[in-house]
């Protein structure tokens, strides 16, 4: 991942007044995490899956402080239930960012599903989702999930393409 | 040791705390052992979110105590959540673990605490120096005034009986009308906003 990408991802959580962020550590968003731990306006939480970090999130929201998760999409397998949860069950929003792993380029064989199931899971949660290609739409796009999560108490997701975070 | 008394004891001792907990019978105990602290409770049905939903609002609010009422099925649904909590050290959670080893709620089925799992081990283990298995109700009681004025997180393994309170008033509302409820509280109490209104744009 760019370090321009990079930039653009920390202003977007920044323009959106995130202050928290979770997340358990993918590949592709190998220079994201450090760069974020070492942000002095943002305090990271490192977790053991993903279900965790929604949760933790969920917490975040309650306190009327702005948390971010953020992973491999294939961290929306493990977030299901307690998306299903507090999304459906109690209007608790999460909003993720996940790498994406498993699009048409893959080369990975075990990568693969995670490209397979991202977007029937997505839609079948009912989760509102943008893949952005380009690196200028990234801000804006996690602006605009937040301002949507927000008003609708619901989770919704930015999902960064193969070829920004190669 | 009966969890509903448990529950008088640690209530008594609350006051401007938050409190997020979980599923099952447990919540109209609380709702009833507690009726001071409703609006300052966030009833969930969410096994395995219980206390990493409590961190997060824990690490929301530094300056403000929050109290996760969990169970033995619900932690053990998520037991990472122990090593997270080892590792961040957050000066201002208190856990209590309903411990009735079973799934009460569903009629009584066996948890691993009927086995061999020892639950305040198992915190100690991840690094959680404060953990403590608690069979008696004083010891409870003492616990809870350790764990409430403590700045490291502190856990309480209660093993409390498989029973449900008697005769107490259910609780009628669903996720989300505790949601906003509990919300508005900490909106109220914070002198924050959560929810705010819409942008008339």
């Amino acid at each position: 991942m760019l370090e321009s990408a990079v930039n653009k991802v920390i202003a977007g959580l920044k323009a959106a007044g995130v202050s928290v962020v979770c997340y358990l550590p993918d590949s592709l968003f190998k220079e994201l995490y450090p760069a974020l731990d070492r942000d002095p306006d943002i305090r990271t939480i490192r977790v053991t899956n993903e279900g965790e970090g929604a949760a933790i999130c969920g917490g975040v929201f309650l306190s009327g402080k702005r948390a971010a998760l953020i992973m491999e999409n294939s961290g929306l397998r493990a977030s299901i239930e307690p998306l299903a949860r507090m999304g459906m069950g109690a209007g608790i929003p999460v909003i993720m960012l996940m790498s994406y792993r498993g699009d048409l380029g893959e080369n990975n064989w075990w990568a693969i599903p995670h490209g397979m199931t991202m977007e029937p899971l997505l839609e079948a949660m009912r989760i509102p989702y943008r893949i952005v290609t380009e690196e200028g739409a990234i801000e804006r796009a996690i602006k605009d999930a937040f301002s949507w999560s927000y008003a609708a108490y619901s989770h919704s997701a930015i999902v960064l393409s193969e070829g920004l975070v190669r | 040791m009966k969890r509903f008394e448990c529950m008088k004891r640690l209530g008594a001792k609350l006051e401007n705390e938050l409190v997020i907990l979980s599923l099952g019978a447990s919540v109209d105990e609380w709702y009833n052992a507690a009726p001071h602290m409703r609006a300052a409770s966030l009833f969930q049905q969410q096994l395995g979110c219980v206390t990493p939903e409590a961190f997060g609002l824990a690490v929301g609010l530094p300056h403000r105590r929050v109290v996760s009422l969990d169970t033995d099925g619900g932690l053990m649904f998520n037991l990472g959540i122990l090593a997270t909590l080892a590792n961040e050290q957050p000066r201002n959670l208190l856990v209590v673990v309903w411990d009735n080893e079973c799934y009460q709620s569903i009629g009584g089925p066996p948890t691993h605490t009927a086995g061999r799992v020892n639950l305040a081990a198992v915190a100690r283990g991840t690094g959680i120096e404060h953990a403590y298995l608690v069979e008696d109700l004083d010891a409870f009681e003492q616990h809870c005034i350790k764990g409430l004025a403590a700045d490291t997180p502190y856990v309480i393994v209660a093993k409390v009986e498989p029973s449900v309170e008697p005769g107490i008033k259910r609780k009628h509302s669903d996720g989300r009308e505790d949601k906003y409820i509990f919300v508005r509280h900490v909106e109220a109490s914070e002198g924050i906003v959560i929810m705010g209104p819409s942008e008339h744009n």
